[in-house]
């Protein structure tokens, strides 16, 4: 401790303040380049979860996401999940520790319908865009099973209506069903999870960017690099409605699938809470014309009800109906969603927004309309859980470049730019994507028991000249600036004075208080 | 002197009057080169060698020859081993698919009357692996030698190995996961019938003659045909024909070569395969994009097999030259070559191409073991040739110079003993 104090006392405060802040990072006991390459890193593949695998990201400013900024902090994980985060955590021995000091640690980013090509293989991605046209993404039903479906229920070409809403009232069988859609899910997730290329580019890239989760096809993935071992968090956790003055009738059946969910709903918890006794005297709620399964989910919980929609008309639609049944609309789009933010927050929506969008007004119309860049912030003080995502989900090296995936953090502190504050922004592209894809309890914010998914950047995440300077998924260290070839030479980081590494082993945890610290929330 | 008395014991053993080839010698012939490259034990200046009856029975530094054998002697040329190509198409049509057919074989296609065995002969090539067609499990290569007037007599090695291509999606994944899976429903059926038969043999002691005529025809090597205290046997249920080639897997009487295209390939391959025990090697083809570089020290340290085109690539994205080929061996790994491309001009600049690996690189002798001795390995017949070693077939190609040279020439090539190639005047 002594030796560092030394030097920084007698470093010229001027010269201090000059230094990059992350020029201060030397001091501790290895380079932390040497932790662990992120090929080593990945490379740990076979190693049995049995043995503990700690990994420790020390001396950052941790923002958890969750309001709290600790100051030259420390994060610990075990075997990839946090275990602890604050000042003097005893690490065990053979912790990999990585030293983030002058940076800042933020939680990974959370990518919506982010392009398959981040995490699927050339093969898999190839079969995937030739039976995209009979694939709803979002709804998730292969081809197969869309024909054991149609084998079952009779094919909806004949009859007119979807493949689970034929004539037969008798013909539904929810064993039947639960298990077609069991199967459909199996299959996604194979084809998801087989198709899964460690060693894409495309997600060393999203890496780079600070991804550490993304929405392919409606499933969230864990960007591993070098293993393939449980990447899919969650499968599906939106189920897509129709709705939209351009399409009555879709809104129609909208409203008739959700009238006809709920009221099955009612007979069948009315069953469900009579006793045992008489449960089996009266027999089980049939299944009604026209039930759909995803309505009943999405009234009981289990998925979110997804709407596309831009127009002030269909918002507000989307908001009483929603109301009126009870459950939460994720409404992606949601441009004109500033005009009657009020209704949205009261009906509890999230919206997933693109602050940089460009549509001007209906000039027919005398009322509000077309794109806001305060849209987000505006929804945000209405209470509607926020998300952002760029113009273009995938990523780009020409033309829409700059409103890419890449350009994720850039898009929120756009959303910033229109009166959002820096943490709605951070919880925009963290946790309430991740509450979308259903797998809040594991990623979107940094806490004890989610998993190690953090990235250390070398300023605000929000900051247009912020980099990536590490990337960490599950407890490993996947990604480091100076190892790859995309960033390494722009603005290297600099390198720690070699003639004070042996002198500061001592220095642990208590570096002066005195060092200068980057500006903080200088965003845009 | 062991030497000597070696090559003069060779010569008491063989019978004076050998019967059998074609000029009806027994082919003895000794080779004088300045250098033979073994590609198994090192190179031997001075070396000599001796031929009979196709195989080579002595190499050593400055035997020395008895009188009234036929002496090639050229003490300025380099002797190498014939080259193995493990795994062509050439000669056969250029079929693709992504079937599971693992019983189709590729020795059904072969035709023996054509003019392109004659053409990678002279280039060198005395021995190839004929891979089935197509992507995902199209079947079994067979190895042939380039001579013959019919398949059959071209035929080295039928099947030599399981062809199988493997990616990263469910549909690859799952057919050869499926393909074990039948091997263990098989091995399911049968141990039901076992155990079937076992009880009606408990209940008929006396009178049990009839299932000793089933025995035939049953050659699929199940392990418990035979009951220990009788002469009658069990015969177990014939196995699909398409499930046969794994369970020589299994059993390890086939081999397989894997093939995949991407890295994560291979994490998905181990993903399948990770609780089977066979003898496989991996194969890829090299392009300038392709990210195996990130499994060299995987594959390396598991010392398996690797086949690869021969050339030097660039890593995705950049212009950074990968020799994939050197990394891999340097992990650990062993490196078996094929040419570039499936035509006989690449198969004539093979040994150029190689070359280059070698100038960026790659250790000279384990180019020339990955272009013999690996390959042959690859096809299952590292025992019977691919290098100069005693015991193995005489297939030796003889040089100018420095095979990997430019300016060096091939001045004579032997076939099993034959000279195929070459005005050798005695």
């Amino acid at each position: 401790m002594k030796n560092l104090w030394k030097t920084l006392t007698r470093t010229p405060l001027v010269a201090l303040l000059a230094l990059p802040v992350h020029a201060l990072a030397p001091a501790q006991d290895e380079p932390a380049a040497e932790d662990s390459g992120g090929e080593e890193g990945a490379g740990e593949e076979e190693e049995p979860e049995k043995t503990e695998r700690w990994f420790a990201i020390t001396n950052g400013d941790i923002h958890t996401g969750t309001g709290a900024i600790l100051r030259n902090g420390t994060i610990l994980s075990r075997n990839g999940v946090i275990t602890g985060i604050g000042y003097d955590l005893y690490l065990p021995e053979g912790t990999d520790v990585l030293d983030a000091m002058g940076m800042h640690v933020y939680p990974g980013l959370v990518a919506l319908a982010a392009t398959n090509s981040i995490t699927q293989s050339r093969s898999s991605f190839q079969a995937e865009l030739e039976d995209d046209h009979e694939l709803d993404a979002h709804f998730g039903l292969d081809s197969a099973v869309d024909e054991g479906l149609r084998a079952l229920y009779g094919d909806p070409e004949e009859g007119g209506g979807s493949h689970v809403d034929t004539g037969e009232e008798d013909s539904f069988d929810l064993d039947q069903y639960a298990a077609l859609e069991g199967l459909a899910a199996k299959e996604v997730r194979n084809k998801l999870e087989d198709g899964f290329d460690p060693f894409s580019q495309t997600l060393v890239l999203a890496l780079a960017t600070g991804i550490t989760t993304a929405d392919q096809s409606g499933a969230a993935m864990k960007l591993k690099r070098g293993e393939i071992d449980r990447t899919m968090m969650r499968e599906k956790s939106q189920a897509t409605f129709a709705w939209g003055t351009s399409s009555p009738t879709g809104t129609q059946s909208t409203r008739e699938k959700f009238a006809i969910a709920a009221k099955y709903k009612r007979l069948w918890d009315a069953w469900n809470a009579l006793p045992e006794k008489q449960k089996k005297e009266k027999k089980e709620p049939k299944k009604p014309r026209g039930f759909d399964a995803s309505a009943l989910s999405v009234l009981n919980g289990e998925l979110l009800a997804r709407f596309n929609a831009d127009d002030r008309e269909d918002l507000q639609g989307i908001a009483v109906f929603a109301q009126e049944y009870g459950f939460r609309p994720v409404i992606w789009g949601c441009r004109e969603g500033w005009t009657v933010a009020a209704e949205l927050g009261r009906a509890g929506a999230y919206a997933v927004v693109t602050p940089r969008d460009r549509n001007p007004k209906d000039e027919r119309l005398l009322r509000d309309g077309g794109t806001s860049i305060e849209n987000a912030a505006t929804l945000h003080a209405h209470g509607v859980q926020v998300a952002i995502r760029p113009a273009s989900t995938g990523f780009s090296m020409m033309g829409i470049t700059g409103r890419d995936l890449m350009h994720l953090p850039v898009e929120a502190a756009f959303g910033v730019r229109g009166g959002l504050s820096n943490e709605a922004a951070l919880a925009s592209i963290t946790l309430v994507p991740a509450r979308i894809l259903g797998v809040d309890r594991r990623v979107g914010t940094l806490e004890v028991g989610k998993d190690m998914d953090a990235i250390v950047t070398d300023g605000d995440v929000l900051h247009y000249q912020t980099f990536v300077q590490w990337a960490v998924v599950h407890g490993k260290q996947v990604y480091d600036k100076e190892k790859e070839i995309y960033f390494a030479h722009i603005r290297p980081r600099p390198k720690p004075p070699e003639a004070e590494a042996p002198d500061a082993k001592e220095e642990e945890q208590e570096a002066p208080e005195e060092r200068p610290r980057p500006a903080e929330d200088e965003a845009i | 002197m062991i030497s000597l008395a070696l090559i003069t014991a060779a010569l008491l053993l063989a019978p004076p009057e050998g019967p059998g080839r074609s000029d009806g010698s027994d082919g003895l012939l000794a080779i004088r080169v300045g250098r033979a490259e073994t590609a198994s034990h090192g190179t031997i200046e001075h070396a000599v060698l001796l031929i009979e009856k196709g195989k080579i029975v002595a190499i050593g530094q400055d035997l020395s020859i008895e009188r009234g054998i036929p002496v090639l002697d050229r003490p300025d040329w380099v002797a190498t081993p014939g080259f193995v190509h493990c795994a062509t198409r050439i000669g056969l049509d250029s079929r693709s698919g992504n079937g599971f057919e693992p019983q189709q074989k590729a020795s059904g296609e072969l035709y023996a009357r054509q003019d392109v065995w004659a053409e990678v002969l002279e280039h060198g090539f005395t021995t190839l692996g004929l891979q089935p067609p197509g992507g995902g499990i199209p079947g079994q290569s067979a190895a042939i030698r380039p001579r013959g007037k019919s398949a059959a007599e071209m035929i080295l090695q039928d099947p030599a190995n399981l062809s199988i291509t493997l990616s990263s999606n469910a549909g690859s994944k799952k057919m050869l996961r499926g393909a074990f899976e039948k091997v263990d429903e098989h091995d399911e059926k049968v141990k039901k019938e076992r155990e079937k038969w076992d009880k009606e043999r408990e209940k008929k002691k006396p009178k049990s003659k009839k299932d000793e005529e089933k025995k035939e025809g049953e050659a699929e090597g199940e392990k418990k045909e035979k009951v220990e205290e009788g002469p009658k046997f069990f015969v177990p249920p014939a196995p699909d024909a398409k499930v046969v080639p794994f369970i020589a897997l299994r059993e390890k009487k086939l081999s397989a070569l894997i093939t995949i295209s991407s890295a994560s390939d291979y994490l998905h391959l181990l993903d399948v395969i990770s609780e089977e025990e066979f003898d496989w090697s991996l194969a890829c083809d090299l392009r300038n994009d392709i990210d195996l570089w990130e499994i060299t020290a995987r594959v390396g340290e598991t010392g398996r097999r690797i086949v690869l085109s021969s050339e030097v690539t660039l890593q995705e994205g950049t212009r950074r030259e990968r020799n994939l080929p050197a990394e891999f061996q340097r992990a650990g790994a062993k490196v078996a070559l094929v040419p570039n491309a499936d035509r006989v001009d690449s198969f004539e600049n093979w040994r150029l191409d190689v070359g280059f690996l070698v100038a960026a690189g790659l250790d000279r002798d384990t180019a020339l073991r990955a272009m013999t001795l690996e390959p042959a390995e690859v096809l299952g017949l590292g025992a019977r040739l691919g290098s100069l070693d005693v015991g193995k077939d005489a297939n030796i190609l003889l040089w100018n110079g420095d095979p990997f040279e430019p300016r060096s020439e091939l001045q004579a090539i032997l076939l099993e003993g034959d000279i195929v190639k070459g005005d050798v005047h005695r």
